[in-house]
């Protein structure tokens, strides 16, 4: 079964109530939630006081040369966990492609889109409900896959800004000059998205710590993840595990 | 009748030259006043215009005490009324005081404390020089104003202008005949060109610094800039007026602006200009001998980055604006992200704020 029964702390003058919870990320996808968190964040504050090295902040920060040194080398440290993190990612995901038990539902589909069509006639008051969603909807697979690329190219972009006379070697120089434009552009624009998108829904919109504690409680399930839900708790015997990867 | 006209008009012809001679006073400043009449030049020429007048100092050198009238009356000096006595302080008759230097040298660096009198200025600037700087480790060649200007014969020091080179290229014999053959140089001295640098122009003139040092070094970027950022000038040769903005925003010269501004005598190597393009001896690009020409950039750059394989030569956009042509990877990278940039960041804008403001009409309608 796929949900535990969980009681939450009762009150002194009310009966237990139990909380039925549903279990949404496995410890792997929760460790390398935090681990990316924790290389985006550190990426970002080592990366942009140098690329606004004319601002106050910035100067704040790298106060001195040996300061600039040691800030890089934070950087290129933190880029080499990532890239780990990213090759643990892309090799456990082709190992479930290999075994067949991808599950698949971060896929992108058409569904998406119409959902996103959807959610946008919902948003400008033209449909009177939100349409339901499964296990990911298409903002969660649009976070995904927008940091997906973006990472890619930061990382790409990154290895030929760090080894230019490697790279150079194989591809033509102007790579260089494109991988430096593009590293310092795609870094801000991933900023942003993250503060303004990823933020928005897991901390606005409704504080969802699914990515830490790794389940949600059934409310969240029925209102946010309906056809998951409906598909959960209409076959409550099924020991599969829709949408979660199992390593 | 007649008798008495010229005493009647007397007491007017007193009052207007009285007047003039009271007024005559007020135009006097000062400085004229006290300074005294100098009558000297004719006095004294009349020992030294004799061509075999010498003398023969303790060093066994011999010192011409000649002086050439005609010459000295094209000097800026004499003309204007600034004659021997003005810097001979010390002689002021015959015979004269016995003089006690040793050397040539010795008598130049006592004398030209003259010039101090009348150019204060110019004269402290020489104190924070470098020549300054070398004549106190011991270096008694190191110039004086007169080394530079000359002693009796002063002539504006820049007619010609080609004149200032080749006093440089006294002592700097080397940069000199490096210069001459170098753009600049040759535009010198085969066109008179008046916008071509000189050495003064970007080594300074009397507060002359070392040019080795790191503060040097990272302001030599805004130095080249003097001329070769003013359009109107680098228009008149066809050349580009964007080298130093494409510069300062390209790899190497982030990194100078930011040493610049923050620590300028911190050693740091990010190419400028002259590393690449070389210092006396700049060449056209396309010159075949020129450093930055096609054919020998590749070894330029690696002087910086050893061992660096043919293809690197295109990593360099400093002086090019993204073009399709020359650039074709940064120019789609640049065409991608000024689409993509806006669109990703105004659709998140748009979607969240549209949700922002459905979340929060819901809520309040609930709490009604």
């Amino acid at each position: 079964m796929t949900s535990q029964q969980k009681p939450t702390p009762s009150s002194p003058n009310n009966r237990v109530k139990l909380v039925r919870t549903f279990p949404r990320f496995n410890v792997s996808q929760r460790w390398e939630h935090a681990v990316l968190l924790l290389c985006i964040a550190i990426l970002l504050l080592t990366g942009l006081p140098q690329k606004y090295n004319t601002t106050v902040w910035s100067q704040a920060i790298i106060s001195s040369p040996d300061r600039l040194n040691t800030i890089q080398q934070i950087h290129h440290i933190t880029a080499l966990v990532l890239s780990a993190l990213v090759l643990y990612h892309l090799g456990k995901a082709i190992y479930l492609i290999s075994r067949r038990k991808l599950p698949g539902d971060m896929l992108p589909t058409l569904q998406d889109v119409k959902d996103a069509w959807n959610m946008f006639l919902y948003l400008i008051y033209i449909k009177k409900q939100k349409p339901p969603f499964g296990k990911y909807n298409f903002e969660q697979k649009v976070t995904y896959w927008f940091l997906f690329f973006s990472i890619g190219i930061m990382i790409i972009s990154g290895y030929v800004m760090w080894f230019p006379e490697t790279i150079t070697r194989l591809l033509p120089g102007g790579v260089i000059p494109a991988a430096i434009m593009a590293h310092s552009t795609e870094a801000l624009v991933t900023a942003i998205f993250i503060v303004l998108w990823h933020f928005y829904h897991v901390h606005f919109e409704r504080l969802n710590l699914s990515i830490f504690s790794g389940w949600l409680n059934e409310e969240d399930m029925h209102t946010y993840h309906s056809l998951e839900y409906n598909q959960l708790v209409r076959q409550p015997h099924s020991d599969q595990d829709p949408g979660d990867m199992k390593s | 009748m007649l008798k008495l006209s010229p005493i009647h008009k007397l007491p007017g012809k007193f009052l207007v030259v009285g007047f003039i001679i009271l007024m005559s006073l007020f135009w006097f400043t000062p400085s004229h006043a006290s300074e005294p009449e100098q009558q000297t030049e004719e006095y004294c020429l009349g020992c030294h215009s004799n061509p075999d007048l010498k003398l023969t100092l303790p060093s066994g050198e011999e010192l011409s005490l000649y002086i050439n009238s005609d010459e000295l009356q094209t000097s800026v000096h004499s003309p204007n009324g600034i004659e021997c006595e003005a810097c001979h302080t010390n002689i002021t008759t015959y015979p004269h005081p016995a003089i006690n230097y040793q050397t040539r040298r010795e008598l130049s660096r006592v004398y030209y404390s003259a010039c101090q009198k009348c150019h204060p200025d110019n004269y402290s600037r020489t104190l924070d020089s470098m020549h300054a700087q070398a004549a106190e480790a011991g270096n008694l060649n190191a110039p004086v104003c007169t080394d530079c200007h000359g002693s009796h014969y002063i002539h504006p020091p820049s007619e010609p202008r080609t004149l200032i080179p080749a006093t440089c290229g006294n002592c700097h014999t080397q940069e000199f005949t490096i210069y001459q053959s170098s753009v600049h140089g040759n535009a010198l001295e085969q066109e008179s060109n008046p916008d071509v640098p000189v050495c003064t122009t970007c080594h300074g003139v009397h507060n002359i610094h070392d040019p080795r040092t790191q503060q040097f070094r990272v302001a030599e970027p805004d130095l080249c800039a003097s001329c070769h950022a003013n359009q109107e000038m680098m228009a008149k040769y066809g050349l580009s007026a964007d080298v130093y903005s494409l510069y300062s925003i390209s790899w190497h010269g982030v990194d100078v602006s930011v040493y610049q501004a923050r620590w300028p005598t911190v050693q740091h190597n990010s190419a400028i200009c002259t590393d690449c393009h070389g210092i006396h001896n700049i060449l056209k690009p396309d010159d075949p001998n020129s450093s930055v020409n096609p054919k020998n950039l590749l070894v330029t750059c690696q002087k910086c980055h050893p061992g660096v394989g043919p293809n690197w030569t295109g990593a360099w956009t400093g002086h090019y604006k993204v073009s399709l042509q020359r650039t074709p990877f940064l120019f789609y990278v640049d065409s991608f992200y000024s689409i993509f940039t806006p669109v990703i960041l105004w659709i998140c804008g748009i979607y969240i704020a549209l949700q922002f403001i459905r979340f929060m009409v819901d809520r309040v309608r609930r709490s009604l």
